[in-house]
């Protein structure tokens, strides 16, 4: 007898290991409630969403749905009114020094206006991000130079932002959301300022990374070109996920 | 390592230009500032840092070297009998009117000694023999009182309080805070010239004999001299210095030039910075996002400000000593030593990271979240 319950309990450790090594993002019955004046408006009313390996996921929904909120609970820069949230399989606390040990490690983002540092060129700015992740010398030199070939801007490291097309920021950006390994890619709007070729290409290779990479996704757009990539379309809406469907 | 700092600084080259100006500003102002002033100071003191008195014996409540009283020459042989005293002589340090060739009148200070020779003064001699002063009306003068004075030669003549000397040598560097140029003649013959020192003396220059403790010699004196005041020469000049930097008001005077300096330059470096924190505002909420700090972010302003502070200093520094021949030529001496230069260096550092914590509360109330803002 104990010998039959010894071995359903390794079974069902494996089946949670399993689980876990698939699924990189969880957000489970996740509420947050902002105070405005005498006012308290919930713009999350118990959202659910999990995310696995290599897994496009999009977020879709008009403004004020609570999408941006949402991205930002999951990138662990918001903490939650309540609910819980796993990041590569490690339950998040509300600490702020926790909170950024998880952005560090697990976590890149990519943002609507790229939010690139100016002052340093393509491959200082991955560098940097490396650095502030704790990598430092010839190894953040590296890896930075390894993700800007992996977004096909071997030939541009040295440039500017400002001497870098809209589409080739936003690929120095995925290099250095991808940057130090993180398991999750965060993307906001990440093709609103680009045209239509540019912007199917960007999402092509988010695309081609996520699967290559073994990342897991989560887009939050209104780019209706972004369902041709995604593994799942999510809607919010009122802060509650309103269509979860398969793509 | 990428500096986000540095790179940000050279980025916006104006700023970083406006920020170096007003840190090199604030340090020439307070370098060329007090070091004029403690170029002046020098002068307060320098007869008795250059002569090899060990104790000066004043009348009771002189205020510094240039303004004696005076006192019975006698005492001297009291302080001679006081055990480690190897030498103790009488000086008188007057002021007394001299006549210039052109009939106009003016205010020297006479220093009489008997014997020049054994207390170094004048230490820096041009040309004549100090030791020749007893054998007749003979003076020397120094040549900085060519400016007041105008043009002296050697053998020429001058009236002092109606009395004909002749010009017997030229000293250089003796010099006076009150700016009466200073001229050196035989003990006697200046008692002579005026009443109120006749039989007097104003000061008692003491040696200390080898082995013996300056202090304890000085107190010995004191017990036998209830009527003096007894100083050893590092005492002697502090009081000296003092008068002139309390009483006159320079001290004050100076300190709020220092004051100044450091204001424009925490102004300048605090508003320049608090601007950049501001207009950079969403690359701080980006290193936030991406995992960063407040420390991280106060690094990076922290490095700004020294890299502003070291810039500056060394433009600062560099200005204040190109400055000095030209001030040389005015007849302004700056004095910079290495302490008074590693002092500013450092205030200087301290300024710009004070500045810099000004905009730490800007930043530290950065929210991550506002990267997702369009």
């Amino acid at each position: 007898m104990n010998a039959m319950l010894a071995c359903c309990d390794r079974d069902a450790e494996r089946e949670r290991d399993a689980t876990s090594l698939r699924e990189v993002l969880a957000v489970e019955d996740v509420r947050k409630t902002f105070v405005e004046g005498s006012q308290k408006v919930e713009v999350l009313r118990g959202v659910s969403l999990a995310v696995d390996q290599g897994e496009v996921v999009a977020l879709e929904g008009p403004s004020g749905s609570g999408k941006t909120t949402l991205l930002s609970i999951m990138g662990c820069i918001l903490t939650p009114s309540a609910g819980r949230i796993r990041v590569a399989g490690r339950e998040v606390s509300g600490d702020e020094s926790a909170l950024r040990d998880v952005r560090k490690r697990s976590i890149g983002f990519v943002f609507q206006q790229y939010n690139l540092f100016p002052a340093l060129t393509a491959q200082e700015n991955v560098e940097y991000a490396l650095n502030v992740k704790g990598v430092r010398g010839r190894g953040a030199a590296a890896e930075a130079a390894r993700v800007l070939e992996l977004v096909g801007l071997g030939d541009r490291k040295r440039f500017l932002p400002r001497d870098l097309s809209g589409g080739q920021k936003q690929r120095v950006a995925i290099a250095r959301a991808l940057a130090g390994a993180p398991e999750v890619l965060l993307a906001d709007e990440p093709t609103a300022n680009l045209d239509t070729a540019v912007g199917t290409q960007i999402l092509e290779l988010f695309q081609k990374l996520a699967k290559d990479e073994n990342k897991g996704l989560v887009i939050v757009t209104h780019d209706p070109k972004v369902r041709n990539v995604a593994d799942r379309v999510v809607g919010i809406r009122d802060g509650r996920l309103s269509n979860p469907q398969e793509h | 390592m990428v500096s986000l700092a540095r790179k940000n600084l050279l980025h916006d080259r104006l700023r970083f230009v406006i920020t170096v100006a007003g840190v090199a500003f604030a340090v020439t102002l307070v370098l060329v500032q007090v070091g004029l002033f403690l170029g002046l100071l020098g002068k307060a003191t320098v007869t008795i840092e250059n002569s090899s008195a060990d104790i000066w014996v004043t009348s009771r409540e002189t205020p510094n070297v240039d303004f004696a009283h005076s006192f019975p020459e006698t005492t001297v042989l009291r302080v001679r009998g006081v055990a480690g005293v190897e030498r103790a002589d009488n000086a008188i340090v007057q002021f007394m009117n001299i006549m210039l060739p052109s009939g106009a009148e003016e205010g020297c200070l006479v220093y009489g000694l008997e014997d020049f020779s054994s207390w170094n003064l004048p230490w820096d001699v041009e040309s004549g023999d100090p030791t020749e002063l007893r054998r007749g009306d003979f003076i020397l003068m120094d040549r900085s009182a060519e400016r007041r004075f105008g043009p002296f030669a050697v053998g020429e003549y001058r009236e002092i309080l109606g009395h004909r000397f002749k010009i017997i040598g030229a000293t250089r560097q003796a010099a006076s805070f009150t700016t009466a140029p200073v001229v050196f003649m035989d003990f006697r013959r200046a008692q002579g010239l005026q009443q109120t020192v006749h039989n007097k003396t104003s000061y008692i220059l003491v040696k200390v004999a080898p082995g013996h403790d300056k202090a304890q010699v000085a107190a010995r004196i004191r017990a036998v001299t209830p009527y003096n005041d007894v100083y050893t020469r590092e005492e002697w000049a502090a009081r000296s210095r003092n008068y002139w930097v309390v009483s006159t008001g320079l001290g004050m005077n100076m300190g709020i030039t220092v004051f100044l300096g450091i204001l424009v330059g925490i102004v300048v470096v605090a508003q320049t910075l608090y601007t950049s924190a501001v207009e950079h505002v969403k690359e701080f909420g980006t290193v936030k996002a991406i995992g960063g700090s407040n420390w991280d972010i106060y690094k990076i302003l922290g490095e700004q400000a020294l890299i502003a502070a070291v810039v500056g200093y060394t433009i600062g520094a560099a200005m204040s000593f190109g400055m000095r021949p030209l001030l040389a030529q005015l007849h302004l001496n700056v004095l910079v030593s290495p302490q008074f230069a590693a002092t500013v260096f450092a205030g200087t550092v301290l300024m710009c990271l004070g500045a810099a914590m000004l905009s730490f509360k800007r930043v530290a109330g950065i929210d991550p979240a506002l990267v997702f803002r369009a």
